[in-house]
C-alpha cells in the first residue's frame, strides 16, 4: 500500500501541462505557459526550488550533489487504466570530492547560498535582464555589480582585463603601441555597429573568418587576442590550435560578444561594470519565475515525487503521472528536468525521450571557501585562465568568479569561488581545476591545525587565499527533447544564460506553437491590484 | 543618501489557505472586499506609502500568490522580510494550530539575525461570519500563544467589514520599520536595473 496519508492530494486532476522539476528552464516554461492561460502544475521532489540550478546552504548542496551521483532504482509501478512506466533519475555529477580543511564553512552552513550550476553571471544587455524586466521578476530580485575582471596566469597573478578605454588608458602592463592597437580595435567594431556608412563595416569574408584569424590581420599583439578571446568574447577551446578546437569562434560571434559588452557598460547607471549577480544566488532566478507563474495561477506542490508516468494501454501515447501519493494526474504535455529518464525494458518508451542525445564533453566545477579575496580591496570578480597558462596540454580556458558577502551567498569575511572548464572526461576535467585551484589559493598542509603561529606567519608572506573548504564535480551537459514528453537541459557550459534561454523558447514553441513567449498583452494586467496602492501628494 | 532597501519595508502574510490573507491585505491597500472567494490567483504584493514622523516608507506587502497551499513557498519569499503577518480564521481550529509551523517555517526559511525578536503580528480574522456564533478560537487562546511566543501584538479582524485592519497594519508598519533600522546595513546599494531601462510606476524613489 502506498502510504497516502503524509502527501496532500491535489485538485484538479486535468492540467494543460504538468511540469516536474523546478531548474530555470522548467521554471520559465511553467511561467509563460501560465502567461498564455494554460492551467499549469509544477512539482518537485525537492524541498526547494531550483533543481539543477538551485543555490543552497552548504550541507544542502552536499546533500544534493551526492543524491544525484548515483542511479536511483524505484520499484515498478502499476496502474489499473494505464501502462506505466517507472520514472528514475539517471545520474548526472560524477567524481564528488570534498575537501573540509576547516570546519568554520560547514558551522555556517546555512549562511550560505552556493550555486550549483556556478560560475554564471548576467551581462547587463543580456537577453535575459530583457525577459526579467518585461515579466516584472525584477521585483522580486536585486543585483550586485561584478567589480573586476582579471586574466590570470600559472602563478596565479591577475592582470585587468581592458575592456573599456578608461580601462585601457589605466592599464599597468600594456605597451603603448598595445593600447593603440586595442583602442583602434575597439574603434573598428564600434564603426562596424555604428549607423555610417558601408564602409566601417567589416567584410562579410572577414565576419565568416575564425576569430583568432581577424585579430591577428588587425595586428593585435598575443597577449591582446588572449584577452580579446577568453576574457571578453568568453571563448571555451584554444583558439590558436584549430585541430583540437570543438568550437571555433568566428568574427561575427566575437564582435557580437564584444559589442554586448561594451553595451552592457552603463546600461545601468549605477552599475560598475559590464556584469551583475542576483543577491542571495543564482537560484533566485528560478524562484522569480516560479512566483511569477504562481501568480498567473499555476498550482506548485514542492516534496512531491512522480513516481510513474502513464502510457495509453493501446497506442503508448502519455498521459499522465501517477505521484508517490499514489494520485494520478493527466495532461496532454509533460516536461521533466534532465535528471528524469524511462528504462526502456519497462514498456513502450517514446523515443525522443530515449538517453541518447547528450553531448560527450562534460563541466568540470569547484566551488571553494576562503576567508581572503583574490584580489585585495576586491569584493565580486571574474578570473579567466586562458588555454596553455597553467600547462601545455590545457585545451580549454577556466572560467572563475569569486563572490563576497556583499551579495548574500556567504558570510561576511568570506568569499565563495566558482570556477569551471569544459573538459572531454573526467580525469582530464578534475585535473584542470586542481591546477587552477592550485594556481589561485594556498593549501593547508594535512595534519596541521588552522592556526599555529607557523601557519599564521607564513600566511602573511604567502598572498594567497587559504582554502578553507572546497567541492569539485563532474557534471554531464545535456540538450533538451521534445514530444509529448519532452526533456528540459542541464546547466550548459556558458557563463551566461544566452544559450539556454533561447533552447528554452524554442522548447515553449514546439509545445505551443501557437501561444505568445511572454506576450506583452498577458503581462500588463499584473498590477492590476495595484491600482489604488499610491496615495496622492 | 539612503538606498533603495532602507526606504522599503518588506512585509509577509502567512497563514493557510482560505484565512483571508488577500482579503486583509486589499481591504488596507484598496478598501475593497470581494465576497467571491477563490484561491488567491494574480496577486502578487501590493505597496502603500506610510509616514512615521517626518519620513515616508514604501509598505511593500507580499500575497503568498497560492504557494502556501501546498507548503511550497521558496526560500526567495521568506528573506529580507521586515515584519510577518500570521493570520488565522477564529472559526477553524487548525488553521490556529498552525500558526505555529507558520512562525516555524519562517523562522528557518528566513534565518532572521535575531529570531528570538523578530517582529510577527498575529491577526485572528473572520471575527463578522455568523455574528461571532461560529467561532470556535477564543480571543484568550490566541492571546495566550502570543504570550507564549515573546508578546506577539494581536488584533482581530475582520477583512470585510474592514474592522480593525488599518490598526494592524498600523502596528505591523510600526514594527517592521523598528526592524529595519535595527538591522545593519547589509546589502546597500544595489543596482537599479528599473532606473536603466523604463520608469516604474510604482514603489521607486528614483
Amino acid at each position: 500500500m502506498e502510504e497516502t496519508t503524509s502527501y496532500p492530494s491535489i485538485e484538479p486532476s486535468n492540467f494543460d501541462l504538468i511540469v516536474v522539476g523546478t531548474g530555470l528552464p522548467e521554471s520559465i516554461i511553467a511561467s509563460a505557459a501560465s502567461a498564455a492561460g494554460k492551467t499549469v502544475l509544477h512539482l518537485d521532489p525537492n524541498p526547494f526550488y531550483g533543481t539543477h540550478y538551485a543555490s543552497l546552504p552548504l550541507n544542502d548542496l552536499v546533500s544534493f550533489l551526492e543524491s544525484q551521483s548515483g542511479p536511483q532504482s524505484q520499484p515498478p509501478e502499476t496502474s489499473s487504466d494505464h501502462a506505466s512506466i517507472s520514472l528514475v533519475t539517471r545520474p548526472l555529477y560524477s567524481a564528488l570530492e570534498i575537501n573540509t580543511y576547516s570546519s568554520e564553512p560547514i558551522d555556517n552552513s546555512r549562511k550560505f547560498n552556493l550555486d550549483l550550476a556556478g560560475p554564471r553571471f548576467f551581462f547587463c544587455s543580456d537577453s535575459i535582464i530583457d525577459l526579467i524586466l518585461k515579466t516584472g521578476i525584477n521585483q522580486y530580485m536585486e543585483f550586485k555589480s561584478v567589480d573586476a575582471s582579471y586574466v590570470s596566469d600559472a602563478e596565479g597573478k591577475l592582470e585587468n582585463v581592458p575592456d573599456s578605454r578608461s580601462a585601457i588608458f589605466k592599464h599597468r602592463s600594456l605597451s603603448l603601441s598595445e593600447k593603440n592597437q586595442l583602442m583602434k580595435f575597439f574603434k573598428l567594431v564600434q564603426g562596424h555597429f555604428g549607423n555610417e556608412s558601408e564602409e566601417d563595416k567589416i567584410p562579410e569574408q572577414d565576419l565568416e573568418s575564425p576569430f583568432v584569424e581577424f585579430l591577428t590581420k588587425m595586428g593585435l599583439s598575443q597577449k591582446l587576442k588572449s584577452i580579446i578571446l577568453y576574457a571578453i568574447a568568453l571563448a571555451n577551446y584554444d583558439q590558436d590550435n584549430l585541430e583540437v578546437c570543438k568550437d571555433i569562434i568566428n568574427t561575427k560571434s566575437g564582435i557580437n560578444h564584444l559589442a554586448l559588452y561594451h553595451s552592457s557598460i552603463g546600461r545601468f547607471p549605477n552599475a560598475n561594470g559590464a556584469m551583475i549577480y542576483p543577491i542571495y544566488g543564482q537560484g533566485e532566478l528560478p524562484q522569480a519565475f516560479c512566483r511569477r507563474a504562481a501568480v498567473k495561477g499555476c498550482i506548485y506542490v514542492l516534496r512531491m515525487p512522480v513516481v510513474a508516468v502513464l502510457m495509453d494501454k493501446d497506442d503508448g501515447t502519455y498521459k499522465g503521472v501517477k505521484l508517490v501519493s499514489g494520485q494520478e494526474l493527466f495532461s496532454p504535455q509533460l516536461i521533466v528536468a534532465p535528471s528524469f529518464t524511462f528504462p526502456s525494458t519497462l514498456g513502450p518508451s517514446p523515443a525522443q525521450v530515449a538517453n541518447s542525445c547528450d553531448a560527450k564533453e562534460k563541466v568540470a566545477r569547484a566551488i571553494c571557501i576562503a576567508k581572503k579575496s583574490l584580489k585585495p580591496e576586491v569584493a565580486n570578480c571574474l578570473v579567466f585562465i586562458p588555454p596553455r597558462s597553467l600547462y601545455p596540454e590545457q585545451i580549454t580556458s577556466i572560467r572563475v568568479l569569486q563572490l563576497s558577502g556583499n551579495v548574500a551567498v556567504c558570510p561576511s569575511g568570506m568569499f565563495v569561488t566558482y570556477l569551471s572548464a569544459m573538459c572531454g572526461n573526467v580525469e582530464e576535467g578534475k585535473k584542470l581545476i586542481n591546477a587552477a585551484i592550485n594556481a589561485l589559493f594556498s593549501l593547508p598542509t594535512p595534519g596541521n591545525s588552522e592556526k599555529s603561529a607557523a601557519d599564521s606567519l607564513s600566511e602573511h608572506i604567502e598572498e594567497k587565499p587559504r582554502l578553507l573548504w572546497n567541492a569539485l564535480y563532474i557534471q554531464e551537459l545535456t540538450t533538451g527533447s521534445f514530444d509529448s514528453i519532452s526533456r528540459t537541459m542541464m546547466p550548459d557550459e556558458h557563463l551566461d544564460y544566452n544559450n539556454l534561454l533561447d533552447a528554452t523558447e524554442k522548447l515553449f514553441r514546439e509545445i505551443y506553437p501557437n501561444a505568445e513567449f511572454f506576450s506583452v498583452t498577458t503581462l500588463s494586467d499584473e498590477n492590476l491590484d495595484d491600482g489604488g496602492s499610491e496615495l496622492d501628494p | 543618501m539612503a538606498s533603495r532597501r532602507r526606504m522599503l519595508l518588506k512585509v509577509i502574510i502567512l497563514g493557510d489557505s482560505g484565512v483571508g490573507k488577500t482579503s486583509l491585505m486589499n481591504q488596507y491597500v484598496n478598501r475593497k472586499f470581494s465576497n467571491q472567494y477563490k484561491a488567491t490567483i494574480g496577486a502578487d504584493f501590493l505597496t502603500k506609502e506610510v509616514q512615521f514622523e517626518d519620513r515616508i516608507f514604501t509598505l511593500q506587502i507580499w500575497d503568498t500568490a497560492g504557494q502556501e497551499r501546498f507548503q511550497s513557498l521558496g526560500v526567495a519569499f521568506y528573506r529580507g522580510a521586515d515584519c510577518c503577518v500570521l493570520v488565522y480564521d477564529v472559526n477553524v481550529t487548525k488553521s490556529f494550530d498552525n500558526l505555529n509551523n507558520w512562525r516555524e517555517e519562517f523562522l528557518i526559511q528566513a534565518s532572521p539575525a535575531d529570531p528570538e525578536n523578530f517582529p510577527f503580528v498575529v491577526l485572528g480574522n473572520k471575527i463578522d461570519v455568523d455574528g461571532g456564533n461560529s467561532r470556535v478560537v477564543s480571543d484568550k487562546k490566541a492571546k495566550a500563544w502570543c504570550s507564549s511566543k515573546g508578546n506577539i501584538p494581536y488584533f482581530e479582524t475582520s477583512a470585510k467589514e474592514g474592522f480593525n485592519v488599518e490598526a494592524a497594519f498600523q502596528c505591523i508598519a510600526k514594527n517592521a520599520l523598528k526592524h529595519d533600522s535595527e538591522e545593519e546595513l547589509y546589502l546597500p546599494d544595489t543596482v537599479d536595473v528599473v532606473g536603466g531601462q523604463q520608469q516604474r510606476s510604482t514603489g521607486c524613489e528614483c
